[in-house]
């Protein structure tokens, strides 16, 4: 089995984790979008060290990105609940506290 | 003496005051300023009667002075030094023509309150005179031809507005401006000649320019059309033209006759006794200046032309003022022709002696008129043709004018015998010795001739013979002694003896009544700068007071300073025959006089109708007005005023200036477009458009829409990556 499907299934993953932050309105489901946009890249650098190089370095790279994303979940869905402790809604259009 | 600042400087000053305070108070107290200017003109008189005295009686050197001056302004910066000086310069002649002007003054002062009572404008008439007065002793007590010109002009305005002072009369007005104008021109000459000696000299005074001429600097030449001509002569020639104004000489006469249209007592001060004689007085100083410049021929020429041509005119004049006046220029011409020939000392005692009597004749004339009223016009009667034995009832006046009358005629025991016939006996000296000055002395005996003759027929016309006009002369008041009518006439017909002036009768050493020589003060005292003694004086400041060093006696030399005695025999040959020919001349010009308007032997008539066309020549005064009026400013000043308001008006203003105009509103267009379409537009209202604009712009990225952000972020990754293509 060639590269190529890796990078599809990847470019298939990004595209749908950017359609959803991009389309969706709930903040939850962005944080779901950021996460699909992550796990592509961990896919991608899982391919290209499997297919180009025999080190270990993309696998690695691969857990630090499950690691950041995780953290980057857990410090999101803290701000989401709080935003929702202010505003009562979860909606993406609502946090307009920075706006001037 | 002491010459300090309090002796000298009132004599101008008080009659200043007197006029700048007359000018505030006449109106309310006319009898106050009046008396004010009689007093302010009487302690300036006591005090040059010292000034005199001192000068006389202890008999300093002709060239003695006293010169002290002050700077006036100091525009000196590093090396160029621009220093005007004023000061005073007291010397024998101006101690002379202080008394002179002074005495004349006061007592025409005097004859003032009287001729001028019943006048509208009495006050105002002292007031004028006050600054006339003033004006002409600081012209004599200055010592720069700078402050002789603001004197100078001066006097000219206070001439210009008494010719005026009767401005309701016709011709009044005209006549001032005429006398203003025509002075003018002879000023605009004699300012160029002060600043062409400032150039070359670099000051203006009498003292500096005398050293100028003692070191001859004055003999490089001045370039006028491409000739060359030395500065003596250039700068002599202006200031004497000067003199040809002022003293209304040949060919600049035509004022003084118009400008009997004033008072008498100011013609008696003004245009026969100082204000003409200043220009002679001025040529006086300049003397020196125009002997190196070599001009002494032309203006005894001017001088003899002025004397015979004037005394003609004389001849024929009706108005008892205009005869003066004509007489009084041709005086003044005996004056310039004495200036011309040499004779300095005889010029001056003319200028004095003709001051004295002409003062009086006018005093006189000014009294007659004042005498004679018509009830039909109100107005008083100057002409002689209505006059006519008046002997008896005014006796004093008769007197007075019978005097004068005998001292300008040249009659010995008189003053202008003296003087006169000084002058022409010095001409007659320069015609021995060189052929040009043949022709002035011929018009000097020839005018000495008509000058009796004329002065006679005014007499005789005036108050000999039955009276011509009965009701006139019934109507005449007769006249009463009164100190302020008839003692100025007394006091200056005295004045008209000779032997106040000389010792002897020609006033050339002949004839002496006073056997020592002594008595010829008045040529002790004048005579010819000594050049050379000029150089290296220097001037004290005004206010230290002068200390007597150089006393220097100087003795009348009945030989005039010729050691050979063949050569003075000469001389005394010719001032006899001189003195014989004007003894002569003057009593047959009486006789002829007597002949032809007291006993009637000639008809007067019979001249004018065989010489019908000289006779119309004489009353048209030669046709000089016609020839100025009609012909110099009509035919060709008029044009030529045309012609440059043409020039100004059609080619410079409709060209230059409009066309500027144009050219500016053209420019002004452009700037204009610029302006609102440039500036305003485009800058202006661009950099608010832009700002407005990036506002939109910026406003519109920046919406807060946090998916907005994500996909420009996208954006902007993907044209990374599409711009670094990976080189695979």
């Amino acid at each position: 089995m060639g590269i190529i499907p890796y990078i599809v299934v990847s470019c298939v993953l990004f595209v749908c984790g950017i359609i959803v932050m991009i389309a969706r309105k709930n903040i939850i489901g962005i944080l779901l979008g950021i996460e699909l946009v992550l796990n592509a890249a961990a896919l991608n650098f899982v391919t290209f060290t499997k297919f180009n190089n025999l080190n270990l370095d993309g696998h690695i790279f691969a857990l630090f990105i499950i690691l950041v994303a995780a953290a980057e979940a857990a410090v999101g869905l803290a701000i989401v609940i709080r935003f929702f402790q202010v505003r009562e809604s979860v909606h993406i259009d609502s946090a307009t506290q920075l706006q001037s | 003496m002491e010459y300090s600042l309090l002796t000298i400087l009132p004599i101008v000053l008080l009659p200043f005051f007197a006029f700048v305070l007359n000018a505030f108070i006449v109106k309310k107290f006319t009898k106050t300023a009046v008396a004010l200017s009689c007093v302010a003109i009487f302690i300036p008189f006591l005090m040059a009667l010292r000034i005199f005295a001192d000068f006389v009686f202890n008999k300093y050197s002709a060239d003695y002075y006293i010169h002290k001056t002050f700077t006036w302004f100091d525009l000196s910066a590093g090396t160029q030094i621009f220093k005007v000086q004023m000061g005073i310069y007291l010397d024998n002649m101006s101690a002379v023509m202080l008394l002179m002007v002074t005495g004349v003054a006061f007592l025409i002062h005097l004859f003032s309150t009287y001729y001028m009572h019943d006048d509208a404008r009495y006050g105002r008439f002292f007031v004028y005179l006050s600054l006339f007065t003033s004006a002409m002793l600081g012209l004599v007590l200055s010592d720069n031809l700078f402050s002789v010109f603001i004197f100078w002009e001066l006097m000219g305005f206070c001439s210009y507005s008494l010719i005026g002072f009767y401005y309701e009369k016709e011709g009044a007005g005209n006549a001032s401006i005429k006398a203003f104008m025509t002075t003018r021109v002879g000023d605009v000459f004699f300012l160029l000649g002060i600043v062409a000696l400032w150039s070359t000299v670099g000051s203006v005074s009498y003292v500096e320019i005398y050293k100028a001429i003692a070191e001859s600097s004055l003999s490089s030449p001045v370039f006028l059309f491409g000739f060359g001509i030395p500065l003596a002569t250039f700068a002599g020639f202006c200031i004497f033209m000067g003199t040809i104004g002022k003293s209304a000489q040949f060919p600049l006469q035509v004022w003084l006759p118009d400008a009997m249209f004033g008072p008498t007592p100011c013609s008696a001060l003004i245009h026969a006794a100082t204000m003409v004689a200043a220009g002679v007085y001025l040529s006086l100083r300049m003397y020196p200046l125009m002997d190196a410049g070599g001009l002494l021929e032309f203006i005894a020429y001017i001088g003899g032309i002025t004397a015979l041509g004037a005394a003609t005119i004389a001849l024929v004049q009706t108005d008892i003022k205009a005869v003066l006046a004509y007489s009084t220029i041709s005086q003044l011409g005996y004056m310039v022709l004495g200036i011309g020939v040499g004779a300095y000392n005889a010029s001056l005692m003319h200028l004095i002696t003709h001051a004295v009597f002409k003062a009086c004749l006018f005093l006189s004339a000014g009294s007659v008129i004042h005498a004679l009223h018509d009830h039909h016009t109100h107005a008083p009667v100057q002409e002689m043709p209505r006059m006519g034995g008046l002997r008896k009832k005014l006796p004093y006046t008769f007197l007075a004018m019978l005097f004068c009358t005998l001292a300008i005629s040249g009659v010995p025991l008189f003053s202008a015998f003296v003087s006169k016939d000084r002058i022409l006996g010095d001409a007659l000296l320069m015609a021995t010795h060189s052929s040009t000055y043949i022709i002035p002395a011929i018009l000097g005996l020839c005018g000495a001739f008509l000058t009796p003759f004329y002065m006679f027929r005014m007499m005789f016309l005036t108050f000999f013979g039955e009276p011509r006009d009965v009701e006139l002369n019934k109507h005449a008041h007769h006249e009463h002694f009164s100190f302020n009518r008839n003692l100025p006439l007394l006091i200056l017909s005295v004045f008209t003896l000779g032997f106040w002036y000389s010792g002897s009768l020609t006033g050339q050493g002949e004839l002496k009544v006073f056997p020592e020589s002594k008595y010829e003060w008045f040529q002790v005292l004048v005579e010819k700068p000594d050049l050379n003694k000029f150089l290296g004086r220097t001037s004290t400041p005004l206010a230290v007071p002068e200390s007597k060093e150089f006393i220097e006696h100087s003795h009348y030399d009945p030989n005039h300073g010729i050691t050979s005695e063949e050569e003075a025999h000469h001389v005394h040959l010719v001032h006899r025959v001189g003195a014989i020919a004007s003894v002569v001349i003057a009593l047959s010009a009486i006789f002829l006089a007597y002949c032809m308007y007291i006993s009637k032997k000639f008809s007067p008539a019979w001249w004018t109708s065989n010489f019908a066309r000289w006779t119309k020549a004489l009353q048209n005064r030669y046709y000089f007005d016609h020839l100025y009026i009609d012909i110099l400013i009509k035919r060709l000043l008029h044009p030529l005023n045309n012609l440059l308001a043409w020039i100004d008006m059609g080619l410079y203003d409709r060209y230059a200036v409009d066309g500027w105009e144009r050219v500016l509103a053209f420019s002004y267009s452009v700037a204009r477009w610029f302006d609102n379409i440039i500036i305003d537009s485009v800058l202006v209202d661009g950099s608010g458009i832009s700002v407005r604009f990036f506002n939109i712009v910026l406003r519109t990225i920046q919406n807060g829409k946090i998916q907005f952000y994500f996909l420009v972020l996208l954006f902007v990754l993907a044209s990374y990556v599409l711009a670094f293509k990976p080189v695979i």
